[in-house]
């Protein structure tokens, strides 16, 4: 038990001191930074020298920093992020698709009725040509607007192509900096220190990731390993296998972008949630649904006025002709392809019997609003869904109630994540956030245990100087 | 639990009233409570269908008002028709009494042409361009001045070989009005039927008495022609076969104070409920040429006035008379479809009401309830913006020397 025992002591507590001042310092540095984990040192006694019967401490010892984490919190994070993500995704598409099928002067429901209201008025007097040519106006509107509504969707599904291509280069992105980041990890791990700000940075990524797919990630020796949902690996230690993208063709000749995973396999059906899922469920599953049925509206409600055409007879005493076609595309009639077949005023079949101020056929071409679609073919149209069973206002109405349920419920799921993902992050900085407050306390005791430890140094240091002059003149 | 920061419950605070005050604002401004589908799925359907329905009730209330003042006319021209034909027995009891000198009645036969005249004008009536007593033959006068033979314009049938052999357009309609008795046949082309079958066809309906026994029809010439063989008789044939072109009456065939009809039996409907429609015409055949026959008992009236004896006059102003009565009772109908419609008329505009009140349920809100929406709102974003302003401000930094 010597001075010098005790100097090195001081010292040691001066070392712990400045460096409890560092962290402090440190955390107060990076209170906003995302993604920080604070960190406090870790002090431990160092072991005691036995001195015959006497077993002095040996003063404390600055062992590491340590991040205060929770693991379990981060992880539930990363999954309601992805559900947050995926619900928003959907969200953005559908509030993009709505707006076409709002009430409004020129939408599907109001073009519809408007034909239906001038054939009745065509009803009073047949030979009027300026009721003729409004009958042929709306007809026109109409498939106009079935046109617009059918061009909104595969814009939609067009520009969710991109969105797609886009999520799949970030994907790979963060994966490459994940992957970069396990190597120095393993270092420190290694040497038996924590990750620091190192895990920190690599957390925020995996959560940047867990916003396009779901994610899981497991640690192994190597580091972190991440794999999506499905189970194809995303990163493995050093090494990132990326995901790329593919095009390809449909049935219906519309071009979607695939992805693929590093063996060449297509996984896009198996991911199912993240802003990636949630566009791949939108292109693939929602929109192509509200697609069918828009095109079985327009299919046959062309083919029921087709079929009520023909079966009279027009102001030339011809018979009815269709009246709607597919234009020069040929093939079924579609919302996309939807296209008046004359633009005489004549053509309209009013009469049952021939004779030119006839209203015998009207009741007929009058009576499609009021009867159940179905799939008989007619002249040109050849009829490719299944029967809708419905009269043409009510199939439009469910329509307009599939739009409106699938987005109000995107809206709900966007909410409810928001509320949760809050709940959770308040939870986890309540674990890992930095406190300015709490660290404003933190500096005070640390000042004041390297003021003490100072203290110690300098008292020790003017009993060397009495040491040292002892049985000297200057002693005295 | 370590409270860290307080800001992200604060933007999350302050993003929610934003949200909230956005959402009212849009209510007032637009009156309406679901401005989107997401707003209220099911509303927005019912909406889509009861504007559906609107829209059909706005329909039916026009046509009511179309169809008023032309059943009007037709009720104005049927009423005048009933004062000539009483001005016509005057005429032909006078003639009767047998007290007048032939000149007189030469006079009075020459009064009943001329009612004759006038009885056809009316019926040949229009509104709005449309001539009403045609059935559905609305673009040409349905009665016609009758003529002994007609023929058809083409005069060169199917040079080349048979002229009977000529297809006919299918679904073009040949009539033939009998002056005589007040008839109308007409024939319908179907696929493939040539000239010969309309020739047979003529002549088997003279022979069944579906027109008069005394019209005959021929084709062998190369022309289509059509007569009576009777020089008192007259018919009026129209066609709308191209292959035929337009049939003519014959110069010089023509019968004096004869009209047959040349419009159908056609009636049109209107729809002016979703239950309801109305019959729009009568045929003019119905009111004035069949049954009692109207014009054809003027004719004879003119006829015996010229030549005939005080009982022919007699017979004939007795059918008149027994025609007024008829043609009279032909109003009943079409006045109570006028009074039908006018109470149509009432019942939808209450529908019209039913369903504004309707539509403002599903999808509207009052400007009270919206007005006090929006100062709540309001009142809740200026809470949340003064309490984070107040907890925002201090660390222990400021109070630590």
């Amino acid at each position: 038990m010597s001075l010098s025992t005790s100097l090195s002591i001081a010292v040691q507590s001066l070392s712990a001191a400045s460096g409890e001042l560092q962290v402090t310092n440190n955390n107060i540095a990076n209170a906003n930074t995302t993604g920080y984990t604070r960190q406090v040192a870790v002090l431990q006694e160092v072991a005691p020298t036995a001195d015959g019967t006497i077993s002095p401490g040996n003063g404390v010892e600055l062992t590491g920093y340590q991040s205060v984490r929770d693991e379990l919190l981060q992880t539930q994070i990363n999954d309601e992020t992805t559900s947050q993500s995926s619900a928003n995704a959907q969200l953005s598409s559908l509030n993009s698709i709505q707006p076409t099928f709002t009430t409004s002067t020129n939408d599907i429901g109001t073009e519809m009725s408007a034909v239906f209201s001038k054939l009745s008025s065509l009803s009073t007097d047949a030979t009027n040509s300026t009721s003729r040519q409004a009958v042929l106006t709306a007809a026109q509107n109409l498939s106009t607007a079935f046109n617009t509504a059918s061009n909104t969707l595969t814009t939609q599904q067009s520009g969710l192509n991109t969105q797609v291509s886009q999520d799949v280069d970030q994907i790979n992105e963060l994966s490459s900096q994940i992957a970069a980041l396990n190597p120095q990890i393993a270092v420190l791990k290694a040497s038996g220190q924590d990750g620091g700000n190192l895990e920190d940075q690599q957390s925020a990524l995996v959560t940047k990731l867990s916003a396009l797919t779901n994610v899981s990630v497991t640690q192994t020796k190597t580091g972190m390993t991440v794999t999506t949902g499905s189970g194809t690996t995303l990163v493995q230690g050093s090494h990132t296998y990326s995901l790329s993208t593919k095009s390809v063709t449909g049935t219906d000749g519309t071009t979607s972008v695939d992805v693929v995973d590093q063996t060449g396999a297509d996984i896009t059906t198996n991911l199912t949630s993240g802003d990636l899922g949630g566009t791949i469920k939108t292109r693939d599953t929602t929109i192509p649904a509200l697609s069918a049925k828009l095109n079985a509206l327009a299919n046959q409600f062309a083919g029921a006025i087709n079929t009520a055409q023909e079966s009279g007879t027009d102001q030339n005493g011809a018979k009815g002709a269709a009246l709607y076609n597919s234009g020069t595309s040929g093939g079924a009639i579609t919302a996309a392809n939807i296209t008046m077949a004359t633009t005489d005023p004549a053509a309209i079949a009013a009469s049952s019997d021939g004779s030119t101020g006839g209203t015998g056929n009207l009741a007929k071409l009058s009576a499609v609003q009021t009867s159940l679609l179905g799939s008989s073919t007619a002249s040109s149209t050849v009829q490719p869904a299944a029967s809708l069973n419905e009269t043409p206002g009510d199939a439009y109405a469910s329509l307009v109630y599939q739009v409106g349920s699938l987005t109000s419920n995107a809206n709900s799921e966007s909410t409810a994540t928001t509320a949760s993902l809050k709940q959770l992050n308040t939870q986890l900085s309540s674990v890992s956030g930095v406190s300015i407050d709490e660290e404003s306390a933190n500096l005070i005791t640390y000042q004041t245990a390297y003021e003490a430890a100072a203290r110690v140094v300098s008292t020790i240091q003017s009993l060397f100087s009495t040491l040292i002059t002892m049985g000297t003149n200057a002693a005295s | 639990m370590r409270v860290t920061t307080m800001l992200p419950e604060i933007q999350y605070d302050m993003q929610q009233s934003q949200q909230n005050l956005s959402t009212a604002l849009q209510q007032v401004s637009t009156g309406l409570r679901v401005n989107q589908p997401s707003d209220d799925p099911s509303a927005s359907a019912n909406m889509v269908k009861s504007q559906a329905e609107s829209a059909n009730v706005d329909q039916y209330t026009k046509n009511v008002s179309t169809l008023v003042p032309q059943m009007q006319t037709a009720d104005a021209a049927i009423s005048s028709v009933v004062t000539e034909l009483n001005s016509a027995i005057t005429d032909g009891t006078a003639g009767a009494s047998g007290t007048d000198t032939a000149a007189q009645r030469q006079g009075l036969a020459t009064q009943v042409a001329s009612i004759l005249t006038t009885v056809v004008a009316q019926a040949n009536a229009t509104y709005a361009g449309a001539y009403i007593f045609g059935g559905s033959e609305s673009s040409s006068p349905p009665f016609v001045a009758a003529s002994t033979t007609y023929t058809s314009a083409s005069t060169t049938l199917d040079s080349t070989t048979n002229s009977t052999a000529t297809t006919l357009t299918p679904g073009s309609v040949t009539t033939i009005g009998d002056a005589t008795t007040g008839q109308t046949w007409s024939y319908t082309a179907g696929a493939s039927n040539t000239v010969a079958d309309l020739v047979t066809a003529i002549n088997g309906a003279a022979s069944s008495g579906k027109i008069s026994s005394n019209i005959t029809a021929s084709a062998s010439t190369g022309q289509l022609s059509i007569t009576t063989g009777d020089t008192a008789k007259g018919i009026a044939v129209t066609s709308d076969d191209k292959s035929l072109g337009s049939m003519s009456a014959t110069t010089g065939t023509s019968v004096a104070n004869a009209y047959a009809y040349v419009g159908n039996t056609a009636v049109n409907s209107v729809q002016v409920g979703d239950s309801l429609s109305v019959a729009t015409n009568v045929p003019g055949s119905t009111l004035f040429t069949s049954g009692t026959n109207v014009i054809g008992s003027l004719s004879k009236l003119v006829t015996a006035l010229q030549s005939g004896t005080s009982t022919d006059i007699s017979t004939a102003t007795n059918a008149i008379s027994t025609a007024a009565s008829n043609l009279d009772e032909q109003r009943v109908p079409l006045d109570n479809t006028i009074t039908q419609l006018d109470s149509q008329e009432s019942y939808l505009s209450q529908e019209t009401i039913t369903l504004t009140s309707q539509q403002t349920a599903l999808v509207g809100i009052s400007t009270a309830t919206s007005a006090t929406n929006l100062t709540q709102a309001e009142l809740d974003n200026e809470a949340v913006l003064a309490a984070a302003g107040k907890v925002t401000s201090k660390t222990l930094l400021d109070y630590l020397r």
